[in-house]
């Protein structure tokens, strides 16, 4: 996959472009063609026509392939009640979305937006003619009404979404026109639409639909809202209100009108199966002028285990899916059952940086092990101790290739020197790094005495949850002994190791890395830099950027400091060139200070397709930030005969 | 037996205020609260919260309460109101999550009840009767053999060969078809062919330590002099078997009674999740996880006073089958 190839175009000029094309098709012409399904309603009378239901310029979708036919069900599969397969699958729509090679950043829709210079005001301009699947039409209003009653509602939103606040004050929607409005932040607000292509977007179409949600609303409904809250059983009506807007309870909400391409009709409840159906108003068509989705009916079983859902796999019950069966472990049986299974293999490509990342807490509350840490020496040391080749035979089956916590090849932010240094295996390499570092006396067993003339020893926590890590962390264990280091690996449930790291209690920890493509590390930096706690390699830092009197916090570094900066320059700017250039200045820094310990590359995981199923990609960014396989257009699916 | 009965109400009421307590205390125990879990989980999948959310979702759960405010909030609203709080995990009453899968669970847990008296019942006497003969060892071996299987791993594999061979949908109670629709015939037969496998499960650890007590039992008693002086007196060998041994033997039967009624809620976890199942089970394994107190608590609440409940049926019906505890 040609990762990025145009990353740096504006994203204004990404609009231009979409304008261009939308005015070259309003030239044509063409009359809508439908499903089958809703001429047959169309004709008992029950539905308006096509040309009614549509904008008069539609959004044209270019299939992958080829123009599909009507038909079939897309059957997929989830894990317990929350997880976001739901919202990826059938839920990604938004003003503006990821374009599917997930360069930049695109109008969904609306037909087009603008970014001012100081990226603190966001103009949307919105199709004539959008409705919700109920029929009612979608304007500014609706926008207005999201803004006004509900983000600046205090009993609904009691403290608004950072990415929706800039200079402390959450945004301020203006109406410009009927199909026109006006984002204004008081600050600038640079990530502000690569934000609302993630997952937090939906919310803001979520609680729009004013002409259904002024119901729930006490400012609008004074006398009938006490009744309603009683009859649904909620604590209060504006817990009441947020059930119908906030991901899940949205999805427990059936008739909610909504701008998606599958309307719910059996909701997301326990141990059962969600179904979606068409949505007769679907403001999208492919370039024959067919409305879309091509596909009726989107089924997904919520399972309470996730092999029951690699079983159903194999047995041929999911159509098109990679979350829960892309593991290292499933993958034979997967690879296995294509023939019985009916489907093929498509990668599914892990954004992220590293399959295992080691952090060393650099702020540790022992005055020993903190002084160790922040030697570079030390992690030098370390870094070259470790035998990644093997690893990767025996952890990742050869899939993968030895790499550092850093930017994926391909992508913009890539840096070659940040990706390759210290990877070489060499014992006598590392010794002679952590003699440097000053732990040159050992003890009787061969460890590594610290400055207080005790062993050095210290605990690496890893999720209990994730057996593969484990395993990679007791072999690294093994490397570390041979260079006189006592590492402990330490299998945690999750909820501890964060409780750990909310106080900076932590030694270290062994994660998976984020920030491997450019808008996973533009978005979630914390492994660049010390971001918040979660950036377990300086937790205290990180809780400085965050909140500077939080009792756990500490006053960073110089360099840590210059990158805080940074990336708040980052956030200020308004283009992607500028973004980047101000990240790579960040990486920079990360790279000398080399704060973390990245072992392998994680390995093409793969997802699986029903053999006829058409327009699905041969690769796919994997990430919930990207949202797979929403940006790939699941409503260009169809099935070949 | 009227004053057995009000003493051990009487004994009920403190015991469930100590479990109210400890319940709470054991869902706090955990390192951080929901919101920590929440984010933790988002993490390990590569997923963030935005830091505005996560303010505004703690005030709005009370999480920055002190602990004893808390506590109260729960508890009164059980005693005051039935009120058994919201959860947090699924925005929903948690009354209303228990009862909605309380349905289910009741259903497979009496189902796989009678499956396993109804097997373990005659095999036991069998075995107690003709000891050493080859159907006493044949269901020796299979009684040690159920016992020995972990019930997941063969939850595992009967659905594995139900889907293989049998071409039935995996896991849950339904297929996709009936999912979601109304009780018909058509979906109660769905059932019937989706249920034999979780109550086999669910059954045959009990069942082949049912049939190893009955066994001992029925041996134990059969050598009795009773009994041979029933035989000298000509009672016909079903009858005497039948009413007096068997029924000494039924203790253990009746004492797993009391053992039924909080299974219908937590009914076998390990085994509901691996087989999807619609149950309380994995509604609590869940709840723990994501330390949703509320409904954690009110589950394991709920299991505590239902144990406390069976636990009287089963000694009042010891009581009246065995004359020995009556008068004892």
């Amino acid at each position: 996959m040609k990762l990025v190839r145009d990353l740096r175009r504006q994203a204004v000029r990404a609009a231009v472009l979409a304008l261009v094309v939308c005015a070259g098709w309003a030239g044509a012409a063409v009359a809508f063609q439908e499903s089958p399904q809703l001429k047959a309603l169309v004709d008992a009378g029950k539905l308006p026509p096509v040309d009614k239901r549509l904008p008069a310029k539609p959004l044209v979708l270019t299939p992958l392939q080829s123009v599909g036919s009507y038909g079939g069900t897309w059957r997929t599969a989830t894990f317990g009640g929350g997880d976001s397969e739901i919202e990826r699958s059938i839920g990604y729509t938004r003003l503006v979305r990821w374009n599917p090679e997930w360069t930049q950043v695109i109008p969904d829709i609306a037909e087009s937006f603008e970014v001012n210079a100081d990226a603190t005001q966001y103009t949307f301009t919105l199709r004539e003619g959008t409705r919700w699947s109920d029929g009612e039409p979608f304007s500014a209003d609706d926008l207005i009404f999201w803004d006004e009653h509900v983000l600046r509602n205090k009993e609904i939103t009691p403290s608004p979404p950072a990415w929706l606040t800039a200079g402390g004050e959450p945004v301020k929607v203006e109406k410009l026109g009927d199909y026109k409005v006006v984002f204004k932040f008081k600050a600038p607000n640079g990530l502000f639409l690569m934000n609302m292509a993630t997952i937090r977007g939906a919310d803001i179409l979520a609680a729009s639909p004013a002409h259904y949600l002024k119901k729930f609303h006490k400012d609008f409904n004074p006398e009938g809202i006490a009744a309603l809250v009683k009859q649904a059983g909620a604590a209060d009506w504006a817990q009441l209100f947020n059930n119908k807007i906030s991901f899940p309870g949205r999805w427990r909400d059936v008739g909610r009108p909504v701008l998606d391409a599958w309307m719910l009709t059996a909701p997301y409840v326990g141990t059962s199966q969600v179904v979606a159906e068409r949505n007769p108003y679907y403001a999208k068509v492919d370039t024959a002028g067919n409305q879309l989705p091509y596909l009726d009916k989107v089924t997904i079983d919520v399972m309470e285990d996730t092999q029951a859902i690699i079983l159903k796999a194999i047995n041929g019950e999911i159509d098109m899916q990679n979350r829960f069966i892309e593991t290292t472990d499933a993958r034979p049986v997967i690879v296995q059952n294509q023939e019985k299974g009916g489907y093929r293999l498509f990668i599914a490509r892990p954004a992220w940086s590293n399959a295992l990342l080691i952090t060393l807490n650099q702020t540790h509350k022992n005055k020993v092990l903190r002084k160790v840490f922040s030697d570079k020496n030390f992690r030098i040391g370390l870094s070259h101790a470790i035998n990644r080749e093997e690893l990767n035979q025996l952890i990742y089956a050869g899939q993968s290739k030895p790499y550092q916590a850093a930017p994926r090849e391909g992508s913009a932010l890539y840096d070659e020197q940040m990706a390759t240094q210290y990877l070489k295996y060499d014992v006598n390499l590392a010794n002679r790094y952590l003699d440097k570092a000053g732990l040159t006396t050992r003890d009787a067993e061969g460890y590594r005495l610290g400055p207080d003339g005790r062993r050095v020893t210290f605990a690496i926590d890893v999720l209990t949850g994730s057996p593969i890590q484990s395993d990679a962390l007791e072999l690294i264990q093994r490397y570390w002994r041979t260079v006189g280091i006592d590492m402990q690996p330490r299998p945690t449930e999750r909820s501890l190791i964060f409780a750990r790291l909310q106080t900076n209690e932590n030694d270290g920890i062994g994660w998976v890395g984020g920030g491997g493509y450019d808008f996973l590390g533009l978005l979630d930096p914390k492994w660049y830099f010390p971001h918040e706690y979660e950036s377990s390699f300086a937790t205290a830092w990180g809780l400085y950027y965050q909140n500077p009197n939080d009792p756990n916090a500490e006053e960073p570094s110089e360099e840590a400091k210059k990158q805080m900066d940074l990336y708040r320059k980052v956030q200020q700017s308004a283009t992607l060139e500028q973004q980047l250039a101000a990240m790579k200045e960040l990486l920079a820094i990360t790279r000398d200070q080399f704060y973390i310990i990245g072992t392998n590359l994680e390995p093409d995981r793969v997802g699986i397709v029903k053999k006829n199923m058409r327009n699905v990609p041969d690769v796919i960014p994997s990430t919930s930030f990207y949202m797979i396989p929403g940006p790939v257009k699941p409503e260009t699916f169809y099935y070949e005969n | 037996m009227a004053g057995f009965m009000i003493r051990r109400l009487l004994y009920m009421i403190p015991m469930m205020f100590v479990i109210s307590i400890v319940t709470f205390i054991i869902i706090q125990l955990p390192p951080g609260d929901f919101l920590t879990a929440l984010t933790a989980r988002l993490a390990s999948q590569n997923e963030t919260i935005d830091p505005g959310v996560l303010a505004g979702l703690r005030e709005r759960y009370g999480l920055d309460q002190p602990l004893i405010v808390q506590y109260w909030k729960w508890i009164s609203g059980i005693l005051l109101r039935g009120d058994f709080g919201q959860s947090f995990d699924w925005n929903k009453p948690v009354s209303e999550l228990i009862w909605s899968r309380l349905n289910l669970t009741m259903v497979v847990s009496l189902v796989t009840l009678i499956f396993v008296w109804a097997v373990a019942f005659p095999i036991g006497i069998y075995s107690a009767v003709r000891q050493y003969s080859v159907g006493d060892y044949i269901a020796t071996f299979f009684g040690f053999l159920g016992l020995a299987i972990p019930s997941f791993l063969l939850a595992l594999v009967l659905m594995y060969f139900s889907a293989h061979y049998f071409g039935l949908s995996i896991g849950g109670l339904f297929s996709p078809e009936y999912m979601n629709a109304a009780w018909s015939w058509g979906k109660l037969w769905d059932l019937m062919k989706h249920m034999w496998i979780p109550v086999i499960v669910l059954g045959t650890g009990a069942t082949a330590a049912l049939i190893r007590i009955m066994r001992a039992n029925l041996l134990d008693e059969l050598n009795k002099p009773y009994v041979d002086m029933a035989r000298a007196r000509g009672l016909s060998e079903t009858r005497l078997l039948l009413k007096y041994p068997v029924r000494v033997a039924l203790n253990p039967f009746v004492s797993t009674l009391g053992w039924v009624l909080p299974h219908l809620v937590s009914g076998a976890v390990v085994v509901s999740i691996v087989l999807s199942l619609p149950t309380t089970g994995p509604l609590l394994l869940s709840a723990l996880f994501a330390q949703d107190m509320y409904l954690a608590g009110s589950i394991i609440l709920l299991m505590s006073i239902l144990t406390l409940i069976g636990t009287l049926i089963s000694d009042l019906l010891l009581a009246w089958l065995d004359p020995r505890i009556r008068n004892g």
